[in-house]
């Protein structure tokens, strides 16, 4: 796993994606900063990381649109197969390759931070509250995005399918109010991200939440793994 | 030792390889051969574990790769058609990442990754990033990577498609030196290819085993010659008819006056054109043209595949 994940991670800084995704990450944050904090005169560390979300959004199919779409389509993902690296490791190396350039671009979101403190106060567990719950958050799409991009071998389309993914995903607790039965709407609304996501915002350490979030990345980070073991064993062609 | 049990794969309606058993022995060079579309890929494919059966197994060295993934794959190095290579890697960052996939322990890194470029001719390249190489040195790069680890077990998909004649020159060669340390499964669609590399040629026609047998027991191991003799026919072919181990002799069109052109078939114990120039010589018939056809591979390969 240290293998492909140190090959992966270094990959993205050998491709203009890691900077590109950096950069413009926090960039857009700077500018969320100075729009909700600095000119409303705000000192809310919490309502700056809620509006963030909507970068994880746009921003996080970038990391994953190449991680297997790539691998597939330049047959690359035959050294790896024929390897004796198991397949969960391989999956599991990607994974955590896209997280550490993640938890980079997060880690930046921490001037604001610091400029918030030198104006302002920032207490220490609001800070860990509010950056333990953006980056569960920001996992978990990495997790949904890596599971879509498995079921295309262009770059393009698996960056659309993520974005397209991570839409439903954060409206989903709109279309659970628009659904008339009571029972679907439930469903709906316990995957909500957003939901899960407000105790954090709040400044709330929600176990429950974190419980949520963890089994949610688990999900699809297995369900990848499983949807490439059943390519193997496919009898219809791509899966 | 490789071993192919009843292997069948099938995708929707097409059957891709239908109950194909063969054994590529230790330090033996098997060649499988096959029209585009005949099963070659899908079954290196499943031979490395890339994909599995649909029914039957596969053995590296007793181990199965779905079931024993890590001891099994552990002795094996795949070269695919398409060389799986990652363009923002030098040559030797790239060997160093496959070597590690292979568990080579790290102390023995740097010096196995040396010694396979040296032996592919890699190492004025190493500090190249893959995506600068030519379609040659991409080949070998592809090459080296199977090697990492010393794989007691070798397989190539097609090895020299796409390469120049030299550097189809250079790759057989390197198999051929590769051959006598590992066990070699190569799939080509080159005849003479498989002639000059393999031990054995296993023949696959639309997912099915059509030969598989000893390249050397193929067609009795005969050999034919094609000689235009300038002579006169009715002393010529009464004395050609002599020679030692002649299986038949086919009188071929000549259009030249005074030339004949005859096919000679001759057994595997004849030296042909040893005695076909000794004949003309004590004869005083020069000899304008001789050429050798070995047992036909291509003629073996049409019946083997023919409905």
């Amino acid at each position: 796993m240290k293998t492909v994940f140190k090959r992966e991670f270094l990959s993205f800084f050998r491709t203009p994606i890691g900077y590109v995704f950096i950069g413009v990450f926090t960039a857009l944050s700077g500018v969320i900063f100075y729009l909700y904090n600095i000119v409303e005169l705000s000192g809310e560390l919490l309502i700056f990381l809620s509006q963030l979300t909507l970068l994880l959004m746009l921003l996080s199919p970038l990391l994953t649109m190449r991680l297997l779409s790539e691998e597939t389509r330049k047959q690359s993902e035959k050294l790896l197969l024929s390897s004796p690296v198991p397949l969960p490791s391989i999956i599991l190396g990607k994974f955590l390759a896209a997280a550490a350039v993640m938890l980079i671009a997060i880690a930046l979101t921490n001037v604001c931070t610091v400029i918030m403190m030198i104006y302002g106060t920032v207490f220490v567990g609001e800070w860990f509250v509010g950056y333990l719950g953006f980056t569960l958050q920001a996992m978990s799409f990495l997790a949904i995005d890596m599971f879509l991009t498995c079921f295309t071998v262009s770059q393009a389309s698996a960056a659309l399918l993520a974005f397209a993914g991570n839409l439903v995903l954060w409206m989903i607790d709109l279309i659970a109010d628009a659904v008339p039965v009571t029972a679907v709407a439930n469903i709906l609304q316990f995957l909500s991200l957003y939901d899960r996501y407000e105790p954090f915002i709040l400044g709330q350490l929600s176990f429950a939440s974190i419980s949520f979030f963890v089994a949610f990345i688990a999900l699809f980070v297995i369900a990848t793994m499983r949807l490439l073991d059943a390519r193997r064993f496919s009898q219809g062609g791509a899966v | 030792m490789v071993e192919v049990l009843d292997v069948s794969k099938r995708y929707g309606r097409v059957q891709a390889l239908s109950g194909v058993s063969l054994t590529a022995e230790k330090g033996r060079v098997l060649g499988l051969l096959g029209q585009n579309g005949a099963g070659k890929t899908t079954l290196l494919n499943i031979i490395t574990g890339c994909l599995a059966p649909s029914s039957g197994s596969v053995k590296l060295g007793g181990k199965d790769p779905l079931l024993n993934p890590a001891q099994a794959k552990r002795a094996l190095g795949y070269m695919p058609e398409h060389p799986p290579l990652y363009d923002e890697m030098t040559v030797e960052e790239y060997l160093r990442f496959a070597s590690e996939l292979k568990n080579v322990p790290r102390a023995d890194i740097p010096g196995h990754v040396r010694e396979i470029m040296r032996s592919t001719g890699l190492t004025e390249m190493r500090l190249r990033l893959l995506s600068h190489l030519s379609k040659g040195y991409r080949q070998r790069v592809g090459l080296a990577q199977a090697l990492c680890g010393n794989p007691e077990v070798l397989v190539f998909d097609e090895p020299t498609v796409g390469l120049d004649p030299k550097q189809i020159t250079e790759i057989r060669a390197l198999i051929k030196t590769l051959s006598k340390e590992h066990t070699i499964i190569f799939s080509s669609h080159i005849l003479p290819e498989v002639r000059q590399l393999c031990d054995s040629v296993a023949i696959l026609h639309r997912g099915e085993l059509k030969l598989f047998a000893a390249l050397g027991s193929l067609g009795g191991g005969s050999a034919t010659v094609h000689c235009r003799i300038q002579g006169e026919a009715k002393k010529l072919h009464p004395a050609l008819q002599h020679l030692d181990d002649l299986q038949s002799m086919q009188a071929l069109p000549s259009s030249e006056h005074g030339v004949i052109a005859v096919s000679l078939t001759f057994g595997k114990t004849a030296m042909p054109e040893k005695q076909v120039f000794t004949l003309c010589s004590a004869m005083g018939t020069p000899i304008l043209r001789m050429t050798r056809h070995e047992d036909d591979l291509e003629q073996i390969f049409l019946q083997a595949i023919a409905e």
